[in-house]
């Protein structure tokens, strides 16, 4: 609520609580009670009763509550969407009043940056999407997955459509390609039975901080890829680990804004866009993990905090799927996933939109026998 | 040969209900027939049939021998054979959670007065225990009752009828069930379902409850106000009659509360029949609840596999808002991909019951063999928490928000606010999730939000309610010391003494807090004590008939509808119906109109639709009517009407009107001015929107005070100050008043009046 906030004026009476009334001791109400050994401060209710350990403030008085009058949720503040120029640098002031070493400083400050730099390619932009391509070993890409929860694999194996599974192939392997091929084979089987999934072990790649990537999904990898192949395409990285790395996350960019990726990887890439933020818990990850995933246009809806953001990426999932065909997939699962479709398109109101519409149109009537036999003009 | 059994019943039952008629005022009309509430003072013939409950040792049998009588071929209760549907439903019944603790449950019960019992939904409780009391209570040897108390009316009734098809009995006989303006019991019936409202109506007649040997208090963990005062008073009973058995049955775990009230009696808990429930949040608070909630419902549609959906939102609008949002977003999902179908059902309150029972039909079938599954979202109030089962749920979306009438005693406005929800309510939530299968729960806040924002507990209604109507209750029953009455959640004493202030102006108590004559004949109405008091006096006035139907359309919901899509056209009818003076009047004729046409012989339901008038609510308000009627014949009060064409028709009733509400009297504050300000309290407020009233009085009467977006008073009449001092005189003796200008306008009335009396008196 800025000085550009709608005005919403309110006439408000003398006494709002009446506590005129309140403070009257001659009221009849309170002669009989006081009457019947009540004193102001005393509960009602049986002298020394064993439940009154359980009585709360509302036993005392009156409940209040706040007069909501909009949609926000809850835990949300109102001004949560507006920022404040330059109180970055106070913050850092701050920091060093309260004697933070400059390192932390520089590494908040870092995160903010990734924070925004993230924020505007979502919105610019829109969001990428990826599909798991497995883990480069020397020259050789392997099934990735270190223990990850079943869920995970089921989710594998689920959703990946062959087409997906191709998608996720051309895009990483890259220059393994060849020596890969049959190892490729070998994992798709691997995805469709989920034991096997689960007992493939990361091997060597993983190196603590690896591992840590890993379980982030390796969305900072992507993010940064899938801005480059924004122009380019779905390209294979000739950087091996990035590959790999992407092969893992099969995921969009999205709502990078999650947890703690500061973790050790910097070496990785400099885009760690994940704010700072403490280690939530599993179910938290994979909630986010879902959010994640369902990534799609955030850029329609621009100018939308963070949070909105995030939900966002929720009804994106609806939008992404009408625009382009495809659902994306299972949701809980903590991984980003990837539904199985490479790039959607950035969705916008654009032309494709219509197009996209007419050729679902299409496809609707050449399902449905009716339809065919009107077009055809055939009488049944 | 039963017949006749049936018949020689129920002819010494007359014998006996005549020789007491006499004693029981109560009855009035049916003095004749028989008293259902005296059977247990009936000498119960000898049955004529040898029932294997004979060999049965009342209060000391096994769940063995139960189970041996149940499996028997002959109905130990009728002496019919069992019908083949009664072996189907007792080899479910045998599958139920319940069921293997039958032992256990029957060893607490023999050796304790009061126990509590929690199981949660699905675990057969509210059919079940009832049924084992009853194997061992063996009313039928002592002509004591069990009762088994519901919060809800629809509740009684249908458990009441499930239970008599599991008995193989006719519902109405061995069970029946008693709610409000329904009584559906024979001097057969052993097992009564009833309201906790009705239990306690019973309990002002009937204090220590003496037809009753068990009372089954259920769905305890949603702690109504009538729940509330029932187990204070069992608790006080318990001391009194040893041998009535209490059972305290909840749905929740936190039955420790119940436990060290009720003497640390012992707890029995069965699990339900549940499935684990994966629980989600976000990572981030929202900026907007309904949104995301719509957003996450269409992405459980597109991502997740087959299970039905469960979104909780607030109110009547916002869920039909959402409903048709989601529609469009599915339908377009549709066209433009191979997402698969989806029915929207909205679920609140005043939804009229074929509308409410649409979200029991199936999820719809995938458009072609093979395709993405159907599925259904009901998008519900609160009321999906814990009063419905849905089965099939497999997805809940809870923005953590819920509708909570809240009452403030210092204003005395009673307001119907969003809030954020309880723990409590939160667990509740999802555990629908859980019932078929497992299931997810997306919570739409943060884990933190969930752990710092909500309380842990769910308010119970008697610390949100405003108490007049409780108070005078606990007078009748004979509570003398309001301080100090046991409940289990003591309400604040501001309200308490809001309450005892009303019911001393209204001449229900008097001035040491005693029940008057008045008070003790309107705590005979099933009403508001204002409203009870507004009927009582009506026949000084000459329209008690139109007061009657006025308090009968008061007391039911709004009976003007008003669809999203037709807004202008609804105004427009009731229009037709505006009276100029006020809205009271406006109901009043729109209920005549209903009432001619129904003489006319119209169809009723069309003409209701046509006029956007809400048939289900007039023809219950009819019957309230008729109910309210009976007990004003019973009571001696007089039906009167003035005649229609008399000038003083209305005038007659607006004065009326104040006769109960001159507590809720407001004052416009300035001849230019739409505000109000409320008599003593001060409150500013503004008449609702919805009225009909287009002239701006000075003086208004309104029925209620409810606070939304702005302070608001619904239902508003135009009436002359003068009334105030003459109806009222003590509530508007001046001197009470504070300085202002509702005491100076107040004071030249006075004046007026007193100069227009000495020109009388000096003309005589």
């Amino acid at each position: 609520m800025g000085l550009a906030a709608a005005k919403n004026k309110k006439k408000i009476g003398l006494d709002p609580n009446n506590t005129k009334w309140s403070r009257n001791t001659e009221t009849f109400g309170q002669r009989i009670l006081r009457a019947q050994g009540w004193k102001p401060g005393e509960y009602l209710g049986a002298k020394d009763a064993p439940h009154a350990e359980f009585h709360t403030a509302a036993n005392a008085a009156h409940i209040r509550v706040v007069l909501k009058e909009d949609n926000l949720g809850l835990g949300a503040k109102r001004n949560n969407g507006d920022e404040c120029t330059g109180l970055d640098a106070f913050q850092d002031l701050l920091g060093r009043l309260n004697g933070k070493s400059q390192e932390t400083l520089e590494s908040e400050r870092k995160a903010r940056e990734e924070v925004k730099l993230n924020l505007y390619v979502m919105k610019k932009l829109g969001p990428m999407r990826f599909v798991k391509g497995g883990w480069l070993v020397g020259d050789q890409v392997k099934a990735t997955l270190e223990n990850e929860s079943a869920q995970e694999n089921s989710e594998d194996s689920k959703e990946k459509s062959p087409s997906s599974e191709s998608a996720a192939d051309a895009s990483s392997i890259g220059k393994t390609e060849q020596s890969n091929d049959e190892e490729e084979k070998g994992q798709k089987k691997d995805k469709k039975s989920k034991k096997r999934k689960a007992e493939s072990e990361p091997e060597e790649e993983s190196e603590s901080s690896r591992e840590k990537k890993k379980k982030k999904k390796g969305k900072r990898e992507q993010k940064d890829k899938k801005r480059r192949s924004d122009s380019e395409g779905v390209e294979s990285e000739s950087n091996g680990v990035d590959g790999s790395e992407d092969r893992n996350g099969s995921s969009t960019i999205a709502s990078s804004v999650s947890k703690d990726a500061e973790t050790g990887s910097s070496s990785e890439s400099k885009k760690d866009k994940k704010k700072e933020r403490k280690n939530k818990k599993k179910d938290k990850k994979e909630k986010k993990g879902k959010k994640d995933k369902s990534v799609s246009d955030s850029g329609a809806e621009s100018g939308e905090s963070i949070p909105k953001e995030k939900k966002k990426t929720k009804e994106k999932s609806a939008d992404a799927v009408s625009s382009s065909a495809p659902t994306p997939t299972e949701s809980s699962v903590p991984t980003p996933s990837g539904s199985g479709y490479s790039t959607p398109v950035p969705t916008g109101p654009s032309r494709y939109l219509a197009r996209s519409k007419f050729i679902a149109q299409k496809k609707m009537a050449f399902t449905d026998s009716t339809a065919l036999n009107q077009i055809f003009m055939i009488k049944s | 040969m039963a017949d006749i059994t049936k018949g020689t019943k129920r002819l010494s039952g007359e014998a006996e209900g005549s020789q007491d008629s006499k004693r029981v005022k109560t009855n009035g009309d049916k003095m004749d027939a028989k008293n259902p509430y005296l059977a247990h003072l009936e000498e119960k013939p000898e049955a004529d049939f040898e029932s294997l409950l004979d060999k049965l040792e009342r209060r000391n049998t096994t769940a063995k021998q139960a189970e041996a009588v149940e499996d028997s071929d002959i109905n130990p209760w009728t002496g019919q054979r069992h019908s083949e549907r009664y072996f189907k439903i007792l080899k479910a019944r045998r599958k139920l959670p319940v069921n293997k603790q039958r032992q256990e449950f029957l060893d607490l019960y023999h050796n304790n007065q009061i126990l509590v019992f929690v199981g949660e939904t699905g675990s057969g409780k509210t059919t079940q225990i009832p049924q084992y009391v009853l194997y061992d209570e063996l009313p039928h040897q002592t002509g004591k009752l069990i009762a088994c108390t519901q919060p809800r009316r629809v509740a009684a009734m249908s458990v009441a009828q499930r239970v008599a098809d599991e008995l193989d009995v006719k519902l109405g006989e061995e069970v029946g069930y008693s709610i409000r303006f329904e009584n559906k019991t024979s001097s057969k019936t052993l097992l009564k379902y009833m309201t906790d409202g009705q239990l306690l109506r019973e309990a002002m007649h009937d204090r220590d409850m003496s037809r009753y040997s068990c009372i089954i208090l259920d769905e305890a963990h949603e702690r109504t106000l009538a729940t509330d005062i029932l187990m204070a008073l069992l608790k006080q009973l318990s001391e009194r009659r040893k041998d009535l058995k209490i059972i305290v049955m909840s749905a929740t775990l936190d039955a420790q509360k119940f436990q060290s009230y009720f003497f640390n009696a012992p707890l029995l808990a069965v699990p339900g029949r549940t499935h684990p429930v994966e629980i989600f949040y976000t990572p981030e608070a929202e900026r907007d609840y309904v949104e995301a909630a719509i957003r996450t419902v269409l992405q459980i549609h597109a991502c997740e596999p087959e299970g039905d959906i469960l979104l909780f939102l607030t109110g009547e609008e916002e869920i039909e808002d959402a409903c048709r949002r989601i529609s469009l977003e599915v339908d377009e999902m549709i066209r433009e991909s191979d997402a698969g179908p989806m029915s929207v059902y909205p679920l609140y309150g005043t939804l009229p019951p074929h509308q409410q029972q649409r979200i029991f039909e199936k999820a719809p079938q995938p458009f072609r063999p093979g395709g993405r599954p159907g599925r259904k979202c009901i998008v519900a109030t609160n009321i999906a928490e814990t009063s419905l089962t849905i089965d099939g749920i497999v997805y809940v979306v809870d923005p953590g928000f819920s509708k909570q009438k809240i009452y403030n005693p210092r204003t005395r406005v009673e307001s119907l606010l969003v809030s954020p929800i309880s723990k409590a309510s939160a667990q509740q939530r999802a555990g629908r999730a859980g019932r078929t299968r497992p299931g997810k729960c997306f919570r739409l806040y943060t884990e933190e939000a969930f752990k710092k924002e909500l309380i842990e507990q769910t308010y119970p209604e008697i610390l949100r309610s405003n108490l007049s109507n409780t108070v005078l209750e606990l007078k009748k029953l004979g509570v003398e010391d309001l301080v100090h009455f046991d409940l289990m959640d003591p309400p604040a004493p501001e309200t308490m003494m809001r309450a005892l202030e009303e019911l001393n102006y209204l001449a229900c108590l008097d001035d040491d807090g005693e029940l008057t004559p008045l008070g003790n004949l309107a705590s005979e109405f099933p009403l508001d004590p204002a409203l009870a008091v507004m009927l009582i006096s009506s026949p000084e006035f000459y329209c008690s008939n139109e007061i009657l139907s006025i308090t009968s359309l008061l007391s039911v919901p709004q009976i003007w509808v008003r669809p999203a899509n037709a807004r202008k056209r609804a105004d427009e009818m009731k229009a037709q119906f505006a009276h100029p003076d006020g809205d009271h009047l406006t109901l009043l004729n729109a209920y005549h109109a209903y009432k001619g046409a129904e003489a006319r012989g119209e169809d009723m339901k069309k003409w209701c639709h046509e006029h956007f008038l809400s048939y289900r609510h007039l023809s219950s308000a009819d019957n309230v009517r008729a109910q309210l009627k009976k007990i004003m014949e019973t009571h001696g009060i007089e039906l009167v009407s003035t005649p229609f064409h008399d000038k003083n028709y209305y005038t007659n009733i607006r004065r009326a009107l104040l006769a109960g509400f001159f507590m809720q009297v407001a004052m416009r504050e300035s001849s230019n001015s739409k505000v109000y300000k409320t008599v003593k309290d001060e409150q500013l407020v503004l008449i609702h929107p919805s009225t009909t009233v287009t002239t701006p009085y000075e003086w208004v009467v309104y029925n209620e005070f409810v606070l939304t977006t702005k302070q608001y008073v619904r239902t508003v009449t135009n009436i002359r100050p003068e009334w105030l001092l003459e109806i009222a005189p003590v509530y508007y003796d001046l001197s009470t008043f504070q300085k202002g200008e509702i005491k100076n306008a107040l004071t030249r009335v006075a004046e007026k009046i007193r100069r227009q009396q000495a020109m009388k008196a000096s003309k005589a």
